[in-house]
């Protein structure tokens, strides 16, 4: 007798989503599948709306990547100009989307996922969250709300505030970096770098005793894209497309990302709105690839700063060719996190990011536009088509955590396999299933945003529909 | 608390939303008034990271649209939050002042002024009963401002806004 187990709510905002577990007739799990039951439409209703406003209202997709979606908006909007945007505003743009990735993966790490491997899955729910933390641990709690404050000081500080700011444009950046923000960031980059080496030691500490974690929390094949630079180095705004094999081979290099859509397709499934892309050379769903943190540190050759090119050898010594377990995502985040304030330290001894010249002007020179941005989930893709006035006739949005939709419902599935044994459901399977999902930091989210009593219902449901489990937690 | 007593006033919500965009609105306004001892704070929604000005306030006052009944301008004293919970990119005001105890080392006297939401549509304009209320807000402000005038004397700091 077939079941089928299903979790639902898995989140509370802007993406509600379940996911459902099948089980054969031995109870066994047969497989797995993270549904988004909302839906946004943004790729509809922007039709018709001036391209030059498209950074300002696609930033409102989301309240924690709002930067990712600008900067990925206004380099569409410079292709659809097919301007070079001014050096300066370019590397203004690369200090902001670093601020970004330091504060959104500081909130992943520290609020989001350490509790869970910090205070143990069989912690009850009432200790398990950034409070537990607290308890335990102050110092470090205390450091890593820090760290991400100093991520969100540098957007508020070039964009005006922390969320939503009216900042990146088509052409280029509105302002520049003033002498008293540049003397402000600069004075956190000690603590931020502290913080960053603590949260590294403390993650490789934490591995000795996860090895089981390691082997079941979404360690399967499957090719990893991101952007590198000419030289395959690790890129997060500008670059080209890479696509590396788990064998650690390269699939495809130099990529232009305005042709994606001769490389990646877009799956639909009617159960729901989160649409599955692939590699399209390889078909669905064989061209199942990974993004964000993990990814960009398998495709990358180095980061191209000290300190976290020594990380990224230990990283890349972790695996048999690519490193292949989704758990390590939290590694590749804090790798990033202290690339990201070394890059952050080079600029701000960038004199022009100061005096440049900060927009190129243009009318529309291109129908179509398609800008690329490595959110710190993972690769942005925003493709617009207008008319000559620079209406907009088509959009399509291709966000990381649809890219991570087919590596999440695999993970769920592992991770259920090596813990459900004839369909009983526990919390602290519970625990682990949520903590899948979390290792790519989904933006849907607030369910794997929430921290501690996540609201969950789970039901094992038999063929005929009758309920024969159900666990609850509110 | 490092700085001189000041009070703390924040606003939060979204400007986009109509009436939910009272709490910045509100707040706005108490900047531009430049009350000695006042420093103001605006934000989309409140996140962790705010619990380190709080820390430093000697109280605060929170500004919030509500859609609860009783549909009328609510002043009430706040404490931090029992509750485990914490949406990690946004909080309530009980959890901003727990972490600002437990992580900063000081949770001050707080206050938590709602204001009835009456349209929470796309657009910038308040429904009149929210302006209403958002007047009402601001007196009430005032009024809180000059008795911890009062009480902290020459110690009132000069304005400074922090949004």
């Amino acid at each position: 007798m077939s079941k089928r187990i299903i979790i639902d709510p898995v989140t509370r905002i802007e993406g509600h989503g379940k996911i459902s577990i099948y089980l054969d007739d031995a109870g066994q799990v047969t497989d797995a599948q993270f549904h988004v039951v909302e839906f946004r439409g943004f790729e509809k209703f922007c039709e018709g709306r001036p391209f030059s406003e498209m950074p300002g209202i696609t930033q409102r997709i989301c309240g924690i990547c709002p930067v990712s979606h600008q900067l990925a908006s206004a380099r569409a909007g410079d292709a659809l100009m097919a301007v070079n945007i001014p050096p300066a505003a370019d590397k203004l743009r690369r200090l902001m989307n670093l601020g970004q990735i330091i504060q959104s993966h500081a909130l992943s790490f520290f609020h989001l996922s350490a509790p869970d491997f910090l205070m143990g899955w069989e912690t009850p729910q009432a200790q398990r969250n950034v409070f537990g933390l607290i308890q335990s641990n102050t110092d470090l709690a205390r450091a890593g709300i820090r760290l991400r404050q100093f991520g969100q000081e540098i957007i508020e500080i070039l964009g005006g505030k922390k969320i939503h700011p009216a900042w990146a444009v088509p052409g280029g950046v509105r302002s520049g970096l003033t002498e008293a923000g540049r003397t402000k960031i600069r004075a956190w980059l000690p603590e931020a770098y502290g913080t960053a080496q603590i949260a590294l030691d403390l993650f490789k500490k934490t591995l000795e005793t996860h090895h089981r974690e390691l082997q079941v929390f979404g360690n399967f094949p499957s090719l990893f894209m991101g952007l590198v630079t000419p030289g395959g180095s690790w890129e997060h705004h500008g670059g080209k497309l890479r696509f590396t094999s788990s064998e650690g081979t390269i699939v495809a290099d130099q990529l232009d990302p305005q042709n994606y859509l001769d490389y990646i397709g877009e799956s639909v499934q009617s159960s729901s709105y989160l649409k599955s892309p692939y590699y399209l050379p390889y078909g669905f769903p064989r061209g199942i690839y990974r993004v964000g943190p993990l990814a960009r540190l398998n495709v990358c050759e180095r980061m191209g700063v000290s300190r976290g090119d020594a990380e990224l050898d230990n990283f890349k010594g972790m695996g048999n060719g690519a490193v292949t377990s989704s758990f390590l995502y939290h590694y590749a985040r804090l790798i990033e996190i202290m690339s990201a304030i070394e890059f952050v330290e080079i600029y701000l001894d960038d004199p022009e990011l100061i005096n440049g010249q900060l927009r190129a002007d243009a009318g529309i020179n291109c129908l179509r536009g398609v800008g690329a941005s490595e959110a710190p989930r993972g690769t942005l893709f925003h493709d617009y088509t207008v008319d000559a006035d620079g209406l907009l006739r088509k959009v399509n949005l291709i966000v990381a955590t649809g890219q991570n939709n087919l590596a999440m419902n695999q993970t769920v599935a592992q991770i259920a396999r090596a813990y459900i044994h004839g369909g009983a459901i526990t919390e602290p399977l519970l625990n682990r299933i949520e903590h899948g999902i979390r290792c790519y930091d989904p933006c849907l989210s607030c369910s794997t945003h929430a921290v501690g009593q996540m609201p969950l219902q789970v039901r094992l449901i038999g063929p005929d529909g009758s309920v024969l489990q159900e666990v609850a937690r509110r | 608390m490092a700085t001189n007593p000041h009070l703390l006033v924040i606003g939060y919500g979204n400007t986009l939303r109509r009436d939910d965009g009272v709490g910045p609105l509100v707040v706005e306004s108490v900047g531009g008034l430049c009350l000695p001892g006042v420093r103001t704070l605006i934000s989309q929604q409140l996140s962790p990271e705010h619990s380190a000005p709080v820390s430093q306030a000697h109280t605060v006052i929170f500004v919030d649209a509500s859609v609860d009944a009783p549909h009328e301008v609510r002043l009430r004293p706040l404490a931090p939050g029992h509750c485990s919970q914490i949406m990690a990119h946004a909080a309530d005001p009980a959890t901003i002042l727990a972490l600002a105890r437990d992580v900063f080392g000081h949770a001050p006297d707080a206050w938590w002024l709602t204001i009835p939401a009456m349209n929470l549509d796309f657009n910038e304009e308040l429904s009149p009963e929210t302006r209403a209320g958002a007047g009402e807000a601001l007196r009430r402000i005032q009024s809180i401002a000059e008795q911890f005038c009062r009480e902290h004397g020459k110690n009132c700091e000069a304005v400074a806004n922090i949004s």
